[in-house]
């Protein structure tokens, strides 16, 4: 990957700034103030036909490497091309849009953020291909917008990071609430199909019945199982026929005959590795 | 059509080793090459890696032959079991001499032969005119003093015989010695010689004049003088051969007395052969008093004159059953790994030799038993005799003319008497260094009892260095202060039986005042044995003094040893003057809570730190009261690490103490959370989760009180926020504290439902703790903060079910099964594992105080070297733990320091590839289980990871060396302790002081 990067930095000269093979590479910084910039990576968001994506093809900007800093502003800073529909952040590339479930953010912490990925839906293709003509420096943190940082956004995040019980009792309650409801209503359905025959005549046994029967998990049949082996085990003669006899000594040989091998082959690594000499 | 293929297979079998033969024979390089190709050949291809082995079922099941029955048979019988076996027997493979070698040496000892006979005599002098000496050869002897009667002349030995292991097939590698023995004409000698060193200073004339003509010789590379057994009166010469066989042999001469020229009961351990006037130059205080005996000196004279009846009753037992030999070898190199045959009056081979001809002669070994046997037996003899109290003695005959092992008893520490019944052979032996010897093999007979798997290599292979053995150390230095020693402790006696021989002479008496004073701190004393020097014959030879240093070993009592107070006799008893005379001015009457008044002497420790350190406050003190040796003259090496685990405004604590705070605060935590009233359902378990609740924190967290002044207030959720202007907050770690509940019917059967249950029940905790006992707590949905006393608490509520509901998966058929996901993982190693590890490691520090030291030094170390990161702190804590549980072959460290250093040792040479540690906490896998263990982890060891710990609760997966190390990580940590260890011992054995102890990474890491 690495070195077809720098292949084609050799490849465009005019263009400067080293960049994946068909992408156009922005300068961002976090402020006026950095002499370095880190660098976006664009391209027009486009798939090999037969593949689904949920992305609009034309409209959509694919993004690679956004900083962590730039994660809010983005659409912001982008918005100079033209008007921006939506911003999706991702770890790493994904055809489809991540099903929008309001995740509880008390249960579902939020993962510490590194560089990303983004899908940037303009309302027009035009916003793409001006997109791609950015020549940037992009800035995350103006005057008008500032990001917070250092030890400013360290306080603000420990802020963030205290929870409010009352908040979290009521999401509590209201999920539980939800729950209770949920299985109220299938115990309330299984109660009803209990000894119901259905239309070919199968009756469902389940464990709430008169005669509750086993619960079907692989740990109880095993330990059925198991048992009925002992069962058996215990009814069995040992060393009673002469081939039984015969047998187990056998067994005792072989297995000390494996462990001779065993013995031996440890003894071979050890003297392999000079083991042996003691001093 | 037969004879065919069967040629072809004939041919192809022998062709193979014929491709071999040159390969293996050609440059090294190749040679390497070839045998790893044979290797692959044998073996599967993947290298340095055990594999589960694999035999077919008619391989396995195939009809024993009657040798193999037989060697199955024996094996079973004569060792432990066949690894053992092929164990000992590649282990004497090592050690002994190939023939090849042997002629080269027979060779190179009759070229000595025929030279030594041709040296040309010298006529007549008196002793005191060494004018005729040539100018290139010293005499190798200190001539104190220097007037004594009698002439020597140098007359060619009337018989050059090669006595000692050599010839009995016993001597092992690598420093292979053949002692001949020079016997001098009797011309040379006179009556009387054996009075006031005579005879040693002729034999010591006789190899003056014999070293300088064969220093001439270019058959040696090198020739030297050294002493024999360490004892400076009987030097002895050194040759060598010149060329590529010099690192090969070294041929030792000794002169001795024709035979029967001694009368030996001239030389009874009860005899002066010493003279007070000749030696001090005056009559022993008083006229009329006996002359003091000289028992060293008797014993060394009669050395002399044993050599060869000593070979011929050692061969005649030894060389008739090749398993005696193999028993005598391998007490050889048992002696040489403990560093016991090492040095003046070291408990030598030849000891041992004799040891097992005595049991021999008692019937206790039989000429049929194995080498190992032979081993076996002589440790069990040595754990159960005590050589000090009852002597024992080769000798048959009764006759009354012999003197009584008593005699021998009042002259000698250690007793065991040759069968001429006049000499001592353990006259060198002091009493701490026999006491030494059985503490080893009471280690070993443990050792070997317990069938641990890898018996052999604890026993036999594991060096076991003064430094790496004892829990402290210190040196004596210079050793001329011994000299003012012996003054105070009044010797004089023994320095004129000794021979001036000042550091011998105050070694016994040294030992026992420290053994005294130490007393129930104590385990084991030893102590160092002066090296045996060489020297150049143009030299003179090195003084006592330049022995370097004498060094003590201490082996502390953990139960002994934290009491400041050494309780004496009550003040009105008789003892209490010799109390008080012993302990000098430390010595106070004190009155105790009984209303007893007594004698007592009280030592100043605050801390942990500094009661270990007490043994210290001790030896100094009693050092410079009764053998006037200062305090700059006792290098303690007890302490330096302590500083490297103390916190940073601690000076004289290592942190023990705040680990106990902290520990007693959490009590009183789960104590308020069993009694918590109002919780819909009750408490089950409360259990610690954190390194401070196992006492494994490096540094333990210090109560906190928030200044207000410097925080903002954050109202509505009642927190603290930092203020922009003020410094920034000190960090305080939370302890984890996992708080089961119990089970019920009420908690749901869905894993998102039980989590958020749990959240409930974390906010109805919080709300409790703050309405019965006032204490500040934050809920979150996953924990609950608590602070209590200035420690922060950070309680996780825990169901029980909660694993295995994660865990459960449907088939399609409607069966639900158990599988582990990564979730279900972590919350069971989170809240059933970690728990489970805290409580038996906090046990753990109950039996053994050094556990935390040791684990946090250790994890100082691994941390400093920025490897912190690939390991977990649990997995380091059984490291740690692992040296406690399975100290073989040394006992459970009892100090910090040493426990480091054999967790250095243990985690450079622990084979991690092909061997999982196990770590059997409270005592709870069977060797059954083990055996078991280990083979599903070499059936499984590609799945593993690269270091695998196995314990009671965890003898699968190794939970926590899962996420970490890597192979690139362990192998640093590897090399890193490999090359710290010799570094960090170097400094603690040397006497000046250890320098800086670096923590840091060493610059090498960059190199490598």
């Amino acid at each position: 990957m690495v070195a077809r990067r720098r292949k084609c930095a050799a490849r465009d000269p005019e263009d400067r700034i080293p960049s994946p093979l068909g992408y156009a590479a922005i300068p961002i910084k976090f402020s006026e103030k950095q002499q370095a910039s880190h660098y976006l990576y664009v391209r027009a968001h486009g798939v090999r036909q037969g593949t689904k994506s949920t992305w609009p093809q034309k409209r959509t900007l694919f993004v690679l490497n956004v900083p962590p800093y730039c994660t809010e502003s983005l659409s912001r800073l982008l918005s100079t091309c033209g008007l921006v529909q939506s911003v999706e952040l991702q770890e790493k590339p994904d055809l489809a849009e991540s099903p929008k479930e309001s995740r509880s953010k008390f249960f579902h912490p939020k993962p510490v953020p590194g560089f990303q990925v983004a899908y940037v839906v303009f309302q027009k293709p035009s916003g793409v291909s001006a997109a791609l003509a950015l020549k940037g420096p992009l800035l995350v943190s103006t005057e008008s917008h500032p990001v917070k940082s250092g030890i400013h956004k360290w306080i603000s995040d420990y802020a963030d990071s205290v929870p409010d019980p009352e908040a979290l009792r009521v999401e509590v309650d209201t999920f539980m609430e939800a729950y209770d409801q949920k299985i109220a209503e299938e115990e309330a359905k299984a109660k009803e199909e209990e000894g119901v025959p259905d239309e070919e005549g199968w009756v469902k046994v389940t464990r709430r019945g008169r005669r509750p029967v086993l619960p079907r998990t692989e740990a109880a049949s095993l330990r059925v199982l198991e048992r009925e082996r002992r069962k058996r085990s215990r009814k069995e003669l040992l060393n009673f026929y002469a081939w039984q006899h015969r047998e187990s000594k056998m067994e005792h040989l072989a297995q000390l005959r494996k462990k001779f091998e065993e013995d031996k082959q440890r003894i071979e690594l050890l003297r392999a590795q000079r083991k042996f000499r003691p001093y | 059509m037969g004879p065919a293929p069967a040629g072809e297979q004939l041919r192809g079998a022998t062709g193979e080793p014929e491709v071999m033969e040159p390969a293996l024979e050609g440059t090294g390089k190749e040679g390497k090459k070839a045998s790893s190709r044979k290797r692959t050949l044998a073996e599967p291809p993947a290298k340095g890696l055990l594999q589960p082995v694999k035999l077919s079922r008619a391989e396995l099941y195939k009809e024993p032959t009657n040798e193999e029955l037989n060697r199955l048979r024996e094996t079973e019988i004569l060792f432990h079991s066949s690894l053992l076996r092929l164990q000992v027997e590649e282990l004497l493979k090592e050690v002994r001499l190939s023939e090849k070698k042997k002629d080269r040496i027979d060779a190179f000892l009759r070229e000595v032969n025929q030279r030594v006979v041709r040296v040309p005599s010298v006529p007549e002098t008196e002793l005191t005119d060494q004018a005729w000496l040539p100018a290139g050869v010293r005499v190798p002897l200190h001539q104190v003093p220097y007037a004594v009667k009698g002439c020597f002349r140098f007359l060619p030995p009337a018989q050059v015989t090669v006595v000692g292991s050599y010839l009995l097939g016993t001597c092992i590698r690598p420093d292979i010695n053949v002692d001949v023995a020079l016997t001098m004409p009797r011309e040379i000698l006179q009556d009387k010689d054996g009075l006031n060193q005579r005879y040693f200073r002729k034999r010591a004339l006789y190899l003056a004049h014999l070293a300088h003509h064969l220093a001439q010789d270019p058959l040696f590379g090198s020739v030297c003088f050294s002493y024999t057994n360490g004892c400076h009166l009987k030097p002895s010469l050194l040759l060598r051969p010149r060329g590529k066989d010099e690192r090969l042999v070294t041929v030792r001469l000794h002169p001795c007395p024709p035979p029967d020229f001694f009368r030996p009961c001239r030389l009874l351990p009860t005899k002066n052969n010493v003279r007070s006037a000749w030696y001090r130059g005056q009559s022993p205080a008083g006229d009329g008093s006996p002359e003091p005996p000289t028992p060293r000196y008797n014993t060394w004279v009669l050395q002399d004159t044993v050599l060869e009846s000593h070979l011929q009753l050692l061969s005649t037992i030894l060389s008739s059953a090749q398993g005696l030999k193999d028993g005598v070898a391998l007490l050889k190199v048992w002696l040489r790994q403990r560093e016991l045959d090492k040095g003046q009056g070291g408990f030598t081979g030849f000891l041992v030799s004799m040891l097992v001809v005595f049991l021999v002669s008692t019937r206790k070994i039989h000429t049929t038993m194995s080498g190992y046997q032979v081993l076996r037996s002589v440790l069990q003899f040595l754990a159960t005799t005590d050589l000090t109290v009852n002597g024992i003695s080769l000798c048959l005959s009764s006759d009354p003319s012999l003197p009584a092992l008593a005699d021998f008893h009042q002259a000698f520490s250690v007793v065991f008497l040759d069968s001429s019944g006049h000499l001592n052979l353990c006259a060198d032996v002091t009493a701490s260094t026999y006491h030494q010897v059985q503490h080893e093999a009471r280690l070993s007979m443990m050792l070997l009892d317990s069938r641990a798997d890898d018996g052999f290599h604890l026993l036999l292979m594991t060096p076991k260095p003064m430094i790496r053995a004892f829990d402290h150390v210190l040196h004596l230095r210079p050793l001329s202060r011994l000299q003012a020693a012996c003054h105070r402790l009044k010797l004089w006696p023994e320095l004129q039986d000794n021979g001036g021989d000042y550091v011998s002479a105050a070694l016994g008496p040294l030992t026992t005042l420290l053994e005294q004073g130490l007393g129930a701190r104590l385990n084991l004393l030893a102590h160092s044995r002066p090296p045996v020097p060489e020297w150049d014959i143009s030299q003179d030879p090195p003084k006592h003094k330049d022995s370097g240093t004498l060094t003590l070993g201490l082996l502390l009592r953990p139960e002994g040893l934290t009491s400041v107070l050494e309780l004496g006799p009550e003040a009105d008893q008789p003892e209490a003057a010799k109390f008080r005379q012993f302990w000098g001015s430390r010595s106070e009457l004190r009155r105790f809570q009984d209303g007893a008044i007594r004698e007592a002497v009280v030592w100043e420790a605050a801390s942990m730190s500094q009661k270990r350190l007490i043994p210290h406050q001790v030896v100094t003190h009693l050092l410079a009261l009764h053998a006037d040796i200062p305090e700059t003259c006792v290098h303690y090496v007890g302490g330096p690490l302590d500083a490297l685990i103390q916190g940073l405004k601690e000076t004289s604590s290592t942190g023990e103490e705040a680990l106990v705070a902290a520990v007693r605060c959490y009590d009183d935590l789960s104590r308020l959370l069993w009694g918590l009233e109002g919780l819909p359902l009750t408490v089950s378990a409360v259990q610690g989760a954190h390194p401070v609740l196992r006492y494994t924190e490096v540094f333990p967290p210090t109560p906190v009180r928030p200044a207000f002044s410097f925080y903002e207030t954050l109202r509505e959720r009642s927190s603290l926020l930092p203020r922009l202007d003020k410094p920034c907050p000190a960090y305080v770690e939370p302890m984890t504290v996992v708080c089961h509940l119990e089970g019920s019917g009420q908690w749901p059967q869905d894993a998102e439902a039980v989590q958020r249950v749990r959240a409930a029940f974390q906010l109805r905790l919080a709300e409790l703790l703050t309405q019965q006992h006032g204490l500040q707590c934050r809920a979150t949905a996953t924990h609950t903060d608590v602070l209590k006393d200035g420690f922060v608490f950070r309680i996780r509520v825990a169901y029980q079910r909660e694993p295995q509901i994660l865990k459960e998966v449907q088939s399609p058929e409607g069966m639900i099964s158990l599988r582990d996901t990564a979730a279900s993982l972590r919350l069971e190693r989170d809240t059933r594992q970690l728990p489970l590890l805290t409580s038996a490691l906090h046990g753990l520090q109950q039996q053994h105080p050094a556990f935390s030291g040791v684990a946090r030094l250790a994890k100082r170390w691994v941390r400093a070297q920025l490897l912190g990161e690939g390991f977990a702190d649990e997995s380091l804590d059984l490291v740690a733990a692992a040296l406690f549980l399975h100290p073989e072959p040394f006992t459970p460290p009892s100090s910090p320091q040493v426990g480091f250093l054999r967790f250095l040792f243990l985690v450079s040479t622990f084979d991690w590839k092909n061997n999982p540690l196990f770590v059997n906490l409270n005592n709870e896998l069977t060797v059954e289980e083990q055996v078991e263990i280990r083979s599903g982890f070499l059936a499984a060891r590609a799945q593993l990871p690269v270091m695998v710990i196995v314990t009671p609760q965890d003898r699968k997966n190794s939970v926590w060396t899962q996420d970490g190390p890597s192979a690139q990580i362990l192998q640093q940590l590897v090399v890193l302790a490999a090359e710290a260890l010799p570094m960090l011992e170097k400094q603690l054995m040397d006497p000046r002081g250890p320098g800086d102890i670096r923590m840091g990474p060493s610059e090498n890491v960059a190199l490598l």
